[in-house]
């Protein structure tokens, strides 16, 4: 809601603010999100692609010490875990706006196809993590061959 | 310091109803924290993916605009199955005023963090003023 410069009380003045308050309240009411789709996503926010060989796994997470994560494979279950430190003392200087969040997470998904667990990899790059799951020999495509008799 | 679970994050998109905006591609608002300490103002902000090349920041008279572009490519040869949040571009200015030392401005990026580091001005700063014994 804008602020509104005060004027000298005239009956019709407060028409136009009633007005102008009544649009700001539809605006409000038939604006859609500002955030795009998800809202209940769980922290981090990931993005699940695949080519042939692997499956890969992103997640943004900036400014975290590759140190502070904890990624883990069993069977078919990704693990990701980590914290987002606080890299200061926040008695020490003084807030002027915070919008950044830290704290604790873990979360767990279930991947689409068999892995490979002993070949997964993982990368941190630009606050961008990436893990690399090449899919298990089993669940690739093989070309079967027809035998001539 | 106590132990917090689940930060949130929420990605802001720059929607062209509010502004006009140029340039390919979506764009959305950095999150980010701006701190003071006795010396410096510090803007640390969120741009993950964006590498060190691809940041742009400029300083126009008062306003201190900051881009970031964010590259899709290792998705060119990947389909996509599951997909939680959106890839796009950074923008955001600041204003910021005479007490701002201009030409010793800082950035520094790591992990996807920009910090900017604002050095005050010689007449801001704090001063110790000493009492001398007559």
């Amino acid at each position: 809601m804008g602020l509104i410069k005060w004027e000298k009380p005239d009956p019709l003045d407060n028409l136009t603010h009633i007005q102008r308050e009544m649009s700001d309240l539809f605006d409000f009411l038939s604006s859609t999100p500002q955030m795009e789709g998800y809202v209940d996503v769980e922290y981090p926010p990931i993005i699940v692609s695949m080519n042939g060989e692997s499956v890969f796994v992103r997640a943004e997470l900036p400014g975290i010490k590759a140190s502070d994560l904890d990624i883990q494979v069993v069977n078919d279950i990704l693990t990701i875990k980590g914290e987002r430190k606080l890299t200061l003392d926040p008695a020490k200087v003084s807030y002027l706006r915070r919008e950044r969040d830290y704290g604790t997470f873990a979360r767990s998904i279930v991947l689409p196809e068999k892995v490979d667990t002993e070949k997964v990899t993982a990368s941190y790059k630009n606050g961008v993590l990436t893990v690399n799951l090449p899919t298990a020999p089993e669940s690739k495509p093989r070309q079967v061959v027809i035998k001539k008799s | 310091m106590e132990k917090k679970e689940l930060p949130t994050v929420v990605k802001k998109k720059i929607s062209s109803d509010r502004c006009v905006v140029t340039g390919k591609g979506n764009w959305y608002f950095p999150l980010s924290d701006i701190y003071e300490t006795p010396d410096n103002f510090t803007i640390l902000i969120d741009m993950p993916g964006a590498s060190i090349e691809n940041i742009n920041i400029d300083l126009q008279d008062n306003e201190l605009v900051v881009n970031g572009e964010v590259s899709q490519e290792a998705y060119t040869d990947e389909r996509v199955i599951y997909n939680e949040y959106n890839i796009g571009h950074y923008h955001r200015h600041f204003v910021i005023s005479d007490a701002i030392n201009r030409d010793k401005i800082e950035a520094k990026m790591s992990d996807g963090v920009l910090s900017l580091i604002l050095p005050k001005a010689a007449h801001v700063k704090p001063r110790k003023i000493e009492v001398k014994a007559e």
